[in-house]
């Protein structure tokens, strides 16, 4: 076990939409299809690599080969022949998607745990130990850094041409892209979630059990009362309700249009939910540290099914969703889970919760 | 099971850093020296178990030898010179197996408590029984310029001063023990190839053993359990040393000391039955080294 979760994406390869999954030593990508272990194809004969006993090559990077690196988020898709993965050792390592090798890194200031902000080919890199560095693109020249008191655990966002990020230090912190403090807010506890941005407004969670709905010049506007600590990034459903998930287990639904007030509020799971909610359609989905995934009517919280995940092992991932695709043969939509076992370290459901169609075991 | 020892230490080591001016090193001291403290009559049992079959051991070696073609028979006087002194034979390992959770929660709370990565904190959520800690957390981790949650091998150099007391303090540590549970050695164990005999030096061996392996662990261990061992070990050594024992004897109203213990082998009427098994071999009695 690592000293996070699986990060999991998705992401373009071959011209076509794969799972992307970055955990402990090993960075995979597995077909969202039928979690097959995609194949590492060349692309001038279209033909799988062999390795030198003739089997056929899966698509793998091993940290192993590179220093011991670790593996916690979201490769960035630069081109057809690249991606950036940030090492939790610290360090930003430059992938040849084609042979799945390293081709060049650049070394941080300090470890890594949450996926790196890209926008206008600035790479917005939150650090383990504090701070956020600006970093360009293409030369990988430090623009500026940002120092925090306390570490930053969740992924920047980009709201309004400023770099918003939450830190453990209780803050939220709102930076242009000169890196000049445009404001900060205090959340009253530490902070590891990633704000969602809609309507104007910020929606954050913090360790002070309280959802934050904060205005786009850092004013607290109204806050709510959870049960625990909220780590995962709420959902906002079309009609202004927002789904927060909290650590005690609890679903909250909170009128965005009437100053966060609640509309329903259960414990649907029996340990925390780290992730945030997924809602799609009439229902709220959500995978707990109790090895569950619940769908819930998002209209009054009741649980309308629930899978276990075989051996109930945590689940802490953000849920994935995959669209239908005609080329990959998917006829409904997927949820992804991510879990803390390797033996079944992502796990595929239909939308619905019908069907557990795959299981990838790396 | 050991959450419901865990939990309440990681939350009154939370609040004793909210108490503490936010001092983590003050509070893993603080907890520490409670927990050392109201275990101590638990060990004071112990202590005094061991020391009371420490005592019995020339009685036990003589009827050992004695019975040693019939168990049954030195079953039966063991038990009858155990009940005469008083002695439990298992009394010694219960208030152990009750420590043992205490401190092994002690020290695994000082692990959740210091939180380092996002296991550990999403795990601490379940952890804080008490309102109003949850502002707290992170607990800050810096102290005196070293990173409590890492080895001393990652921190500053001076840093690896740790390992040493903890090293210094465990070996004092079990020199205290030893000297708290050893007799005085009687003409009776001058030669000593005995259980009990063996046992004694491995013992022995043990106190050389045990500091340099804690030493050596605490390289890798973070910082802030090197605090708590170097902390727990100089409670020990409080606790073993007479002055020590004479002050905490008193708090917890206890006998006056544990040497008050003494086996008188003269009205052991186990003596007075007659010898069934000659003896088949005799050993000659070595001089005693000067």
């Amino acid at each position: 076990m690592g000293v996070s979760w699986p990060s999991v994406d998705v992401i373009e390869l071959n011209g076509e939409q794969q799972i992307v999954v970055s955990y402990t030593d090993r960075v995979d990508i597995v077909s969202p299809q039928n979690g097959a272990h995609a194949p590492l194809i060349n692309p001038a004969t279209g033909e799988i690599r062999r390795d030198a006993e003739n089997n056929a090559r899966n698509w793998v990077l091993l940290g192993s080969d590179y220093e011991n690196a670790q593996f916690y988020t979201n490769p960035i898709y630069v081109d057809e022949e690249t991606f950036l993965i940030a090492d939790y050792n610290g360090r930003i390592l430059e992938i040849d998607t084609v042979t799945a090798t390293v081709k060049g890194s650049f070394t941080l200031t300090n470890h890594v745990l949450a996926n790196i902000l890209v926008a206008d080919d600035v790479l917005y890199v939150p650090l383990q130990s504090g701070g956020v560095t600006a970093i360009t693109m293409d030369d990988y020249e430090v623009i500026w850094s940002y120092p925090t008191e306390e570490g930053v655990w969740a992924e920047p966002i980009l709201v309004d041409n400023m770099i918003v990020f939450t830190s453990l230090d209780h803050h939220m912190y709102a930076i242009d892209k000169s890196g000049e403090l445009q404001w900060k807010v205090d959340l009253e506890g530490a902070v590891s979630s990633k704000p969602l941005v809609a309507n104007d407004r910020l929606y954050v969670g913090s360790y002070n059990k309280k959802l934050f709905e904060v205005s786009l010049d850092g004013d607290i506007i109204n806050t709510y009362n959870t049960q625990n600590w909220v780590w995962g990034t709420p959902a906002l459903a079309d009609d202004g309700i927002i789904y927060v998930a909290d650590l005690s287990g609890y679903i909250h639904a909170l009128d965005t249009t009437d100053n966060l007030s609640m509309v329903w509020s259960e414990q649907v799971a029996t340990r925390g939910i780290r992730s945030g909610p997924l809602v799609y359609e009439d229902t709220v989905i959500v995978a707990s540290r109790d090895g569950l995934v619940y769908w819930i009517d998002r209209h009054n919280g009741v649980v309308l099914t629930q899978k276990e995940v075989e051996g109930k092992p945590e689940l802490l991932s953000d849920l994935l969703l995959i669209e239908p695709s005609e080329s990959l043969n998917i006829d409904k939509p997927l949820i992804i889970v991510g879990t803390v076992d390797t033996s079944k370290l992502l796990v595929a459901f239909e939308v619905d919760g019908l069907r557990q169609p795959w299981v990838y075991k790396r | 099971m050991l959450d419901l020892i865990l939990n309440p230490f990681v939350t009154v080591l939370t609040w004793l850093y909210s108490v503490l001016n936010h001092d983590v090193v003050l509070a893993i001291i603080v907890l520490t020296v409670i927990i050392r403290f109201l275990t101590y009559p638990l060990l004071a049992r112990q202590q005094e178990s061991s020391q009371k079959m420490q005592q019995l051991q020339p009685k036990l070696k003589k009827l050992q030898e004695k019975y040693k073609n019939d168990r049954e028979k030195l079953s039966e006087v063991q038990m009858k010179l155990y009940k005469e002194h008083g002695v439990n034979p298992v009394g010694g390992c219960l208030p152990l197996v009750v420590q043992f959770p205490i401190l092994i929660g002690l020290y695994q709370s000082i692990s959740f408590a210091l939180a380092a990565t996002p296991f550990q904190l999403v795990d601490l959520s379940e952890r804080l029984l008490v309102p109003g800690l949850d502002p707290l957390i992170p607990l800050q981790r810096i102290w005196l310029g070293m990173d409590l949650t890492l080895p001393p091998t990652a921190n500053p150099q001076y840093a690896l001063i740790l390992p040493l007391l903890v090293l210094i303090t465990t070996w004092a540590q079990s020199k205290m023990t030893m000297g708290a549970n050893q007799q005085p050695k009687s003409d009776s164990d001058e030669e000593d190839t005995s259980a009990g005999g063996q046992a004694q030096a491995m013992t022995q061996s043990m106190t050389t053993i045990m500091p340099l392996m804690f030493g050596f662990f605490s390289l890798s261990f973070s910082v802030g359990l090197s605090i708590y061992f170097v902390t727990s070990n100089v409670m020990g050594i409080i606790q073993y040393s007479p002055q020590g024992r004479v002050v905490l004897n008193k708090i917890f109203g206890g006998k006056k000391d544990d040497n008050d213990i003494i086996v008188d082998s003269s009205d052991d009427e186990v003596d007075d039955e007659p010898v069934k098994q000659p003896r088949k071999t005799q050993k000659k009695k070595k001089p005693r080294k000067k």
